[in-house]
């Protein structure tokens, strides 16, 4: 069996056969024709426009009935075709240089999309696919050739392509493909956005995949875990079958509970929040309540140098943007450990999880932190905007970031830049030293945030890193909810806003006993959102707390487990 | 020659609709109409009826741009096309 890794844009499993699509290639090579025919061959180009016009006038009065978001797609293709300055590019070049039609097409189109390629709005630059798109709509035409899609597959596929077009999933088969694969594409791209709304699992930026695959070739797609598994074992198949079936049941009974307002079943609101990590636009933002972790690090792994104040201002800024006004919590770095910088020296050490990491490394590299504060201020001028600090064990460890974060702001009020004077400040709790301190520490920050990985691994002294131990990682143990229970009464107590924006709050399970010990901020990946709704709407708040005390009386993690489960079966 | 210069105020910036809906209008006119970001140096003013040139532009919300057409219906076609900014497209 091998296994192919992919990212999962569209969540699912699809169990089927695979059908490599190859859509239509346009051979175009540089020609050029004779000096007279100039009228000639741009009749030929206008001929194909408007063919290509007509084409895509067909498509949009087919869809916008059934579907007016994907009627839109081909809309803005006629936008693009109709274009003046590709119109005149390519008379230009007909005219001009007497290049012929299909090589002044090909030219003109491309130079166009590797123009908005490099737009830094991924949205922007998704738009290329459109071009390029049309761009092979009219040099079909242009040779003569009738239109291929996927609108009229035989039997149900797992599609696999190196990259599929607009044109190719608004039109295809939405009842015969399982599953798309392509080789390249991010979570914003066209396929990406198509296969999430026709609910389509899909797996992008598999490498090599249309090379290693076969027609026909079976193969178990987990657009959960992110892979593709090749000629799997009967065991495997099997299993994944009863993980399909699961799935779909799942799926059906908790989609319905995405935009649903959080409440309990006996009224009392509680708070959604969304953990993000990059500048990508997402349609989520609008199903929550705030942004518990906005993680910085994707700004300082995904760059050569160690990134300016200005690069960090413009990316806070754009989450700002895509958030919708939910209020943004930025942790400041949190590197160290596993995570590691390519361009900044890091001794090696013994325990790197017990090192010098985060805040630690931090406050150990100074202008490094205050560059990125004075990003994080500047931004937060331009929307709600918080600041929270990671791996925090004392007391002084709050104050001294403090301290840091008040010297640049006195340096930008001196300077007269803007940033927001109420600005408030908190912490991650997920060392137990300060758990076990929080009423203590909660008068000194304005919020906190539990990290619950990171608790359970220090708590149960575990490396979570170390696959030995696995079973030694119990988030959900028992301590584990004891010291919860007292954070979050000790925030509550002094007034501060407490939040979890650990694994552990997209849990189900471990949302609702969360809520039994008096928890109502829960922040967590998207694909939990409707999970947890669901799982909390079925109780009352004093059956969770219920719950919640008598988790803490059971002896182990399994206990824990066995017990919510079944409650939460009990309710269907 | 006529301009006007503004600031991007809708929250998605001159993006898909807004900027289909800014090109659609500047096709209205006879004027050549173009737009210029004022942030960037670099930046050359583009032709305001292509929407591929516009969307290129990366016009975010915040950014400050000039307007200017040259032609019959100059003053019209800025001053329709600056109103349509300060509108924010319809969004809020």
């Amino acid at each position: 069996m091998r296994i192919l890794k992919g990212n999962p844009v569209s969540r699912g499993v699809a169990l089927g056969k695979v059908y490599i699509y190859k859509a239509f290639k346009a051979d175009v090579h540089e020609s050029y024709f004779e000096a007279g025919k100039e009228e000639e061959f741009f009749r030929k180009y206008q001929d194909a426009v408007a063919n290509a016009e007509k084409e895509l006038d067909s498509i949009v009065t087919a869809m916008s009935e059934s579907s007016p978001e994907k009627a839109k797609i081909f809309t803005a293709h006629i936008e693009i075709l109709m274009d003046e300055e590709v119109q005149e590019g390519v008379k230009e070049m007909i005219f001009e240089s007497r290049t012929m039609p299909d090589y002044a097409v090909d030219e003109v189109y491309t130079t166009f999309a590797t123009l908005l390629e490099k737009a830094k709005d991924p949205l922007i630059a998704a738009r290329a696919a459109d071009l390029r798109d049309v761009r092979n709509r009219v040099l079909r035409i242009l040779k003569g050739e009738k239109e291929s899609n996927l609108s009229s597959l035989r039997e149900n596929v797992i599609v696999v392509a190196h990259d599929l077009l607009p044109s190719d999933t608004a039109t295809m088969d939405r009842n015969r493909v399982m599953g798309i694969i392509t080789e390249v594409g991010g979570a914003t791209s066209h396929t990406a956005i198509i296969a999430r709304s026709y609910k389509i699992p899909a797996l992008l930026g598999v490498a090599d995949a249309t090379e290693i695959m076969r027609n026909g070739d079976n193969v178990i797609m987990d657009a959960l875990a992110g892979k593709v598994l090749l000629d799997p074992e009967k065991e495997t198949i099997k299993e994944y079958q009863e993980k399909l079936v699961e799935y779909i049941k799942e799926e059906r009974e908790t989609s319905q509970y995405l935009d649903k307002i959080p409440l309990v079943a006996s009224g009392e609101r509680y708070s959604i929040g969304l953990n993000v990590g990059s500048t990508d636009p997402d349609e989520n933002f609008k199903y929550v309540d705030f942004v518990g972790l906005f993680r910085t690090e994707f700004v300082y792994m995904g760059s050569e140098h160690m990134p300016t104040e200005q690069e960090q201002f413009d990316a806070y800024k754009r989450v700002l943007a895509n958030a919708m006004g939910n209020p943004v919590t930025l942790r400041t770095l949190d590197i160290g450990g596993d995570k590691t910088l390519r361009y900044m020296v890091m001794p090696k050490e013994e325990n790197p999880f017990l090192g010098n990491r985060a805040l630690r490394l931090c406050l150990d590299h100074i202008d490094m932190f205050k560059t990125q504060l004075r990003a994080a201020l500047r931004a937060s001028a331009f929307g709600p905007l918080q600041i929270m600090f990671p791996m925090v064990g004392t007391i002084d460890d709050i104050r001294a970031a403090k301290a840091v974060v008040n010297e640049v702001k006195e340096d930008l009020r001196t300077k007269g830049i803007a940033f927001d004077e109420k600005i408030l400040i908190g912490i991650m709790i997920e060392i137990p030293s300060i758990g076990l301190i929080a009423d203590m520490a909660a008068k000194e920050v304005d919020f906190a945030s539990v990290g619950t990985n990171d608790l359970t691994q220090y708590l149960h002294a575990v490396d979570r890193m170390n696959p030995a131990i696995t079973s030694h990682y119990q988030s959900m143990s028992p301590s584990m909810f004891r010291i919860l229970g007292r954070i979050f009464a000790e925030f509550n107590k002094a007034g501060k806003p407490i939040s979890v924006c650990g694994e552990l709050a997209g849990d189900h399970l471990g949302a609702l006993v969360m809520f039994g010990l008096g928890l109502r901020k829960f922040s967590m990946n998207a694909a939990n959102i409707s999970r947890v709704k669901r799982t909390l709407s079925l109780f009352t708040l004093e059956e969770t707390e219920d719950i919640a005390k008598k988790v803490q009386g059971l002896s182990t993690e399994a206990e824990v487990i066995s017990y919510i489960k079944g409650e939460v079966d009990k309710r269907g | 020659m006529y301009a006007k210069k503004t600031e991007l105020k809708n929250a998605s910036g001159l993006h898909a609709r807004p900027a289909s809906e800014f090109v659609a209008m500047a096709k209205q006119f006879e004027s050549k109409v173009t737009v210029q970001r004022l942030d960037d140096e670099a930046a050359l003013p583009a032709n305001a009826k292509s929407i591929i040139k516009i969307l290129a532009q990366g016009l975010a919300v915040g950014t400050p741009i000039e307007i200017a057409a040259d032609g019959p219906d100059e003053v019209e076609a800025v001053e329709k096309l600056f109103e349509l900014v300060e509108s924010k497209f319809g969004e809020d």
